[in-house]
């Protein structure tokens, strides 16, 4: 039986990152930080009151670390556009047996894999840590869709910097200078309250991963609404947008840097 | 479609300019047989790697017309790109083991488990990577790393393979073991475009070079039939067994003087030496001269030209 070109694509991409680096950083940092925060942070602050509802911290913390799961998961495929191009991958693969989309579509969906495979993994370590969720259907399948947006959101953002960027130096730059931005200046770690600086308030805001830690933890523990709705509708349109760029921007794509 | 008829690599006129102002390929044109091994030699920038990079469909030709095996690269890169294997000058590797570089390829060629298995460990042995098998490609040296590069394209089956510059970093005796196991495969049907720096490697494998030198075509054919057309002057230097008088150093000065196709000379007491390129002539005058003179040869020199000669030559003009 023959496997499609992408799917091969994609277990290539999937046997390329399960090496202890990427794993410590998709699986051990998270966990860690659901662990070490979730547990430390629980000793000085008892409950979380918001929505009408008071939930411990680590209850709070878990969906906005299944949340980053999309960022992670989109940084690692969206950055093997990069690193294929650095090492001579991306040249080499399209003088094989494929075509442009069917890299580009094995991005994606090892992307998805790593995303939902790691948050996967990140709800069983926030239950044993602080007990089971109100799942539902509907709940599931919101969790599922923001994740998967999300995922294709950050993977095409980093496939424009992949393709944008030049030197290595600037790409690790741009990398950790979001990591650090997009994670910690979002809703996955701390609620936004009428205590929130104004400044710190608008980066959460305008950043998409607290759009999707919201949505998670909707789907998680605060029930579906109105506004979860919306706010998927935010992730969605923002990943249409980002995966017409960077589709624009990798038809021309050079092979080498 | 393909058939036996056609050959492997057909170019006609291939024009590539990236700009729309400079040409990189400037009319191209020449044909590999199948399982001929064909050198493109030629400077940086000459248009070996614009070539070659039409030839496999990552850049379309501006004008003339490319094929593999009667197949157009610009109508059907996707099956062209299913019969041919591509060694790049730069590095290509996944960062994962020397044996899993080999999995992968295997897997992303469609090429059976078993078989993948079987030549994995015919490939790390013929390649000498049997110590670094379990080791990350960013473990290895250079030559080590060339290897598996070249090693691993042999992972799959193929019609038509391009190599470019593929034994840089490697040791003689590799470099020696990979040209005659790439010589082999030649020998089984493959068909092989290979470039390269070192002249005296194109010598030693390819049936045929071709020049290229500002996008053209400037000399093709066998290494022999260039190093005739083409080579440089010869040196001959003929030793006597004793020494000249200087009556006989002016007759072989005039005997020199005499001989069309000489283009420099020097009689000395005990040497004789002249360049140009009738050679043979000219050493048939001078032997003819030493016996009539009684003088006895100690030794006869005569430097052929290399393939080295030839392209220094043939790109200088």
């Amino acid at each position: 039986m023959r496997i499609p070109a992408f799917i091969r694509l994609t277990i290539r991409n999937v046997r390329v990152n399960t090496d202890p680096g990427t794993m410590l950083f998709m699986l051990g940092l998270p966990a860690l930080y659901l662990v070490v925060l979730g547990i430390m942070f629980q000793g000085i602050i008892p409950s979380i009151d918001i929505h009408n509802s008071s939930i411990s911290y680590t209850k709070f913390l878990a969906p906005g670390i299944v949340g980053m799961q999309a960022f992670t998961a989109g940084n690692i495929g969206g950055g093997m556009l990069w690193s294929d191009r650095r090492w001579g991958m991306f040249e080499q693969l399209l003088v094989g047996p494929f075509r442009r989309s069917e890299y580009l579509l094995g991005i994606m969906v090892v992307s998805i894999i790593f995303s939902l495979g790691g948050s996967a993994i990140m709800i069983a370590l926030a239950i044993s840590i602080s007990g089971s969720f109100a799942f539902s259907a509907v709940s599931v399948g919101y969790l599922i869709l923001i994740l998967v947006a999300g995922t294709i959101f950050f993977s095409c953002l980093f496939l424009i910097i992949s393709i944008l960027v030049r030197t290595m130096q600037a790409y690790n730059t741009i990398t950790i200078f979001l990591f650090f931005t997009l994670d910690f200046a979002s809703t996955a770690f701390y609620p936004l309250t009428s205590e929130t600086p104004f400044a710190l308030r608008a980066v959460s805001d305008i950043n998409p991963l607290s759009y999707v830690a919201n949505v998670v933890r909707d789907a998680m523990v605060y029930g579906i609404s109105t506004q979860t709705g919306y706010q998927t509708l935010i992730v969605l349109l923002l990943m249409f947008v980002f995966f017409g760029i960077s589709l624009y921007l990798y038809r021309n794509v050079q092979t080498g840097l | 479609m393909s058939s036996e008829a056609d050959p492997a690599i057909l170019v006609e006129n291939l024009i590539k300019s990236y700009d729309g102002r400079k040409n990189a390929v400037d009319g191209l044109s020449f044909r590999v047989d199948r399982g001929e091994i064909y050198g493109l030699l030629g400077k940086n920038g000459a248009g070996k790697s614009t070539t070659i990079k039409v030839l496999t469909t990552l850049v379309p030709p501006t004008s003339g017309k490319v094929s593999i095996s009667g197949i157009d690269v610009v109508k059907r890169p996707n099956l062209i790109r299913k019969i041919i294997g591509v060694v790049q000058q730069e590095e290509a590797f996944d960062f994962t083991t020397v044996e899993q570089n080999f999995r992968i390829y295997g897997m992303l060629w469609e090429v059976p488990r078993e078989t993948v298995k079987a030549r994995t460990e015919e490939l790390i042995e013929l390649f000498n990577l049997s110590e670094v098998r379990r080791k990350r490609v960013f473990e290895l040296s250079g030559g080590q790393k060339k290897r598996l590069q070249v090693a691993r394209e042999f992972i799959h089956d193929m019609e038509v393979l391009f190599l470019d510059e593929p034994t840089v970093g490697m040791d003689p005796i590799m470099r020696r073991s990979v040209l005659d196991f790439i010589s082999d495969k030649a020998k089984q049907g493959l068909t092989i475009l290979f470039t390269t720096q070192i002249l005296e490697e194109a010598d030693y494998i390819c049936r045929r070079v071709g020049i290229i030198d500002r996008g053209k075509l400037v000399a093709e054919g066998s290494s022999d039939e260039l190093k005739n057309r083409y080579g440089s002057s010869k040196k001959l230097s003929v030793k006597t067994s004793r020494d000249l008088t200087s009556n006989e150093m002016d007759e072989f000065r005039g005997l020199m003087n005499s001989i069309d196709g000489i283009d420099d000379f020097n009689v000395g007491h005990n040497e004789i030496w002249a360049m140009g390129k009738q050679m043979n002539r000219a050493m048939n005058e001078i032997m003819r001269k030493m016996a009539s003179l009684s003088i006895d040869v100690e030794q006869v020199n005569m430097d052929t030209p290399s393939l080295d000669d030839v392209f220094l030559d043939v790109v200088k003009r």
